[in-house]
């Protein structure tokens, strides 16, 4: 029996139809992966199901009962949960409050009972192997997993029959990511209906059994896990834009010789890495894999003079250099595509165009200083076209792109100054399979071009793809340098983890 | 799996206020003693504590209502002028004969109403709150000018004076014993209340707290409200403390009345901060005030303490923030 069914839901944003008629159906006991690339529906089909938007059309039937939500709290009362991808959470208050927060139980006059609620939320906590004495923490001094996990507390204190999982593991590390699997494989098999949003291939073999694609708002094809190999689900994925993503790319530079564009010796920062080496060539892609916590994006943030090295010495083109500051790195021609794209890339509230030409503008002066403003939209469009970055035109603001069209626009801010090193870091974190690949192509033009790339990434399959020499890093040490054959996919990852180290 | 797979949890830290409160009591302490001891004495008197108490709660009054405004991710500044139109607005009814009990309600009515208005703007407006009450506080102050003409009002009734300044009980006037319940009755409501919790929720994460079933848009009415309440009371205490009404009635109180909430350790990014700190934040910025007078120090440099208070107090609080305490 379905416990919960959407029919037909419609959603318009103005002109657009973001949801164009969509079917659901939502069986206890079964974790259920809803896959589509960015701009396909899924966060507008999540904010549906929680409330968080009214339909314009359609119907969600609940344990039998058609509900109209029309304010969050109803999808809760009706057990509806969601985990966010970047978690909702209140930093400064405490994980009893957190877990309670706008479902405080309160006695007479609204006194909030907190007793009560930690006897509540006590055997839940047990559930999830978290200890009780988290409550009393503050929300900002845990992990992010951890957060992730009172996220999840909350939805069992909701007594949610419904979790979405709004990617959940983009952020976490590896260890985080098989206790997450852990846990929602158990509340599934509690009988709750998961509903998981991912990326990543390999998660939906291992946590859903059923695979729903949204493509342009509409259910483009839903199937049970089983009955799908790699290429099928690859082709459901990637919809139209079908790409050979995770094939070993063709001409892979020849080892380089030489002076290094980039070379980092004996790099160490206290509590950061230590004694880290990086040798970036020119015209090649450098590709570091790490767990999140390596220590990669701070020996990163090293060469791009944001976060000082205590020890070591950094040279670009066999020069010495110690940049101060981000804007002394760039002036010696350092770039860096930081992780946080929202917090540390894009500038929301302005326009495509300007988030474009935001590195470049001084190029683009006209007499007496004033900025030349048709040479600034001849690049915009430009960029835009090169880098097949789908917007209305340049003058919208870049918040309102897909995930996917944003990156590329960032991608595309650095590649257009004239740089020798560029630093991607998670340069496709959280964005559709088909830009993804759009991307690493950009990435290997951009090498091919002779710059030296760097690819910061958690994502094994990216770095393996792109990536003409691969270093591995763990616990802020170097572990590994993979060129040419020895670049394949279980060395790596056992190096990265400390498998081999274990064994030896 | 066991919790360790995810590492160790770090110090645990719940209430962050605990060492601000502290540092402030110990400032607090050094302040009053260096004023003792090179005012001979002077600060001791009764007439200076009581001086000191009526002003501390005249300030402290609004800044609980600050508090909670701050605490939400706003802001106020137009209190000085919302003051300032309350006592023109009541003093008028004094001089218009009408007796105190008849004149309280308008005080009160007259601060909600201007709150109101405030909120209206911010949150129907959707005008950001610096923006929203830089507006009303110069057409708040306008319409002091407009009802006072060039006029003083100065027919206050001795009797607000005795009954809030000049009686005492409990040791303490009664201004001040009133201001202290108001601590302790908001401090208890946002510990313990579920709207209180819903304050700190708000201001932690305004998306998140609307998520999960919170309505962003009451909980502002009614700090923004209760705010412009506060400050009509405070109208009427002020012109108990000196009976007289002009048009600069109110002008730099705001500072004051913010200085105090930072000062205690309120994030002004919200969401964080408590009463107890706006209590001893109000005590700092008073016994500053006062030092200056009884230290012969010439006035001006009580504008100067004020700016250095509030810009310590910021930049001290942008550092806890960025620490992720």
């Amino acid at each position: 029996m379905a416990l919960v069914e959407l029919k037909g839901i419609v959603k318009r944003f103005g002109g657009v139809v973001a949801l164009n008629g969509v079917d659901l159906t939502l069986v206890p006991g079964e974790a259920h992966a809803l896959l589509g690339e960015n701009g396909a529906g899924k966060s507008t089909l999540i904010r549906v199901m929680t409330g968080a938007i009214v339909p314009d059309e359609g119907s969600i039937t609940v344990g039998g009962t058609t509900c109209r939500f029309t304010h969050p709290a109803q999808a809760s009362a009706a057990g509806i949960a969601a985990v966010y991808q970047e978690p909702m959470i209140y930093p400064h208050l405490s994980v009893l409050e957190n877990i309670f927060a706008g479902a405080e139980m309160t006695g007479r006059f609204g006194i909030v009972r907190r007793g009560a609620m930690a006897a509540v939320v006590r055997p839940l906590l047990e559930q999830l192997d978290l200890p009780a004495s988290l409550l009393v923490r503050r929300m900002s001094s845990l992990s992010i997993g951890f957060q992730q996990m009172v996220l999840i507390t909350k939805a069992l204190m909701l007594n949610a029959g419904v979790i979405i999982f709004d990617e959940p593991t983009s952020i976490l590390s590896q260890a985080e990511t098989d206790r997450l699997f852990v846990i929602i494989e158990r509340l599934r098999r509690d009988g709750r209906a998961i509903v998981y949003i991912t990326h990543r291939l390999d998660e939906i073999r291992r946590i859903a059994s059923r695979v729903t694609v949204l493509t342009d708002g509409r259910v483009s094809g839903t199937a049970l896990t089983s009955d799908l190999d790699e290429a099928k689900l690859l082709t459901l994925m990637a919809g139209k834009a079908s790409r050979d993503y995770g094939k070993p790319l063709r001409d892979r530079a020849a080892p380089a010789h030489g002076t290094p564009a980039l070379r980092m010796a004996g790099l160490t920062r206290a509590g950061a890495y230590q004694n880290v080496d990086w040798d970036v060539p020119a015209g090649q892609v450098t590709g570091v894999y790490g767990l999140v916590g390596s220590g990669r994006s701070e020996v990163a943030l090293a060469a791009f003079g944001a976060l000082r090295p205590e020890r070591g010495t950094i040279a670009l083109e066999g020069r010495p250099i110690a940049p101060r500051d981000p804007a002394e790195a760039i002036r010696l021609g350092i770039g860096y595509l930081p992780e946080d794209r929202k917090l540390q890339g894009i500038f929301a509230t302005k326009p495509l165009e300007a988030n474009l030409t935001a590195g470049t503008i001084g190029r683009f002066l006209a007499r007496g200083g004033r900025l030349d403003f048709a040479g600034l939209r001849g690049e915009a469009l430009r960029l835009i076209g090169y880098y097949r970055i789908k917007a209305r035109d340049e003058t919208i603001g870049i918040g309102t792109l897909s995930g996917g069209n944003q990156q590329k626009a960032l991608f595309a801010r650095w590649a257009g100054q004239s740089l020798k090193v560029l630093i991607l870091d998670e340069p496709t974190r959280g964005i559709d399979i088909g830009t993804k690949a759009e991307i690493h192509d950009f990435i290997r033009d951009l090498a091919a071009g002779g710059l030296a790339v760097v690819v910061i990434s958690s994502d094994l399959p990216e770095v393996l793809a792109v990536s003409d020499r691969i270093i591995v890093m763990r616990r802020g040490g170097v572990v590994g340098v993979a060129e040419g054959e020895a670049m394949n996919a279980e060395a790596i990852l056992a190096s990265a983890v400390g498998a081999d180290a274990r064994a030896a | 799996m066991s919790a360790a797979v995810m590492g160790a949890p770090k110090v645990p830290r719940l209430r962050l206020p605990q060492g601000h409160e502290a540092l402030l009591l110990i400032t607090l302490a050094v302040l009053v003693a260096g004023i003792g001891m090179f005012s001979h004495g002077a600060f001791w008197s009764r007439i200076n504590l009581d001086n000191l108490f009526v002003s501390s709660a005249i300030t402290l009054i609004p800044a609980i209502g600050m508090t909670v405004v701050i605490l939400t991710g706003g802001i106020d500044v137009s209190t000085g002028s919302m003051l300032g139109l309350t006592a023109a607005i009541g003093g008028s009814c004094f001089a218009a004969g009408w007796s105190l009990a008849a004149t309280v309600p308008v005080f009160l009515l007259t601060g909600a109403g201007l709150g109101l208005v405030n909120a209206v703007l911010i949150i129907k407006g959707k005008i950001p709150p610096v923006i929203a009450t830089l507006g009303t506080l110069s057409i708040y102050r306008m319409i002091v000018f407009i009802v006072l003409g060039s006029n003083w009002i100065t027919q206050i009734p001795p009797v607000l004076t005795r009954v809030f300044v000049v009686d005492h009980a409990l040791w303490l006037p009664v201004v001040a014993l009133i201001a202290l319940g108001f601590v302790i009755v908001a401090s208890l409501f946002l510990r313990y209340f579920r709207w209180g919790r819903h304050v700190y929720a708000l201001g932690n994460n305004e998306e998140a707290a609307r998520l999960a079933g919170i309505r962003p848009e009451r909980i502002k009415l009614a700090a923004y409200v209760m705010l412009g309440l506060l400050t009509g009371f405070a109208a009427l205490l002020t012109l108990g403390q000196s009976p007289m009404v002009q048009t600069s009635t109110g002008s730099g109180f705001v500072l004051q009345v913010i200085a105090a909430v930072v000062l205690g350790g309120t994030s002004l990014s919200g969401g964080r901060g408590t009463m107890a700190g706006t209590l001893l934040g109000t005590l700092v910025v008073q016994v500053v005030d006062d030092g200056i007078v009884l230290l012969h120090i010439q006035p001006f440099w009580n504008g100067v303490a004020l700016g250095v208070i509030i810009l310590a107090a910021i930049g001290l609080s942008s550092r806890r923030d960025a620490g992720g305490m």
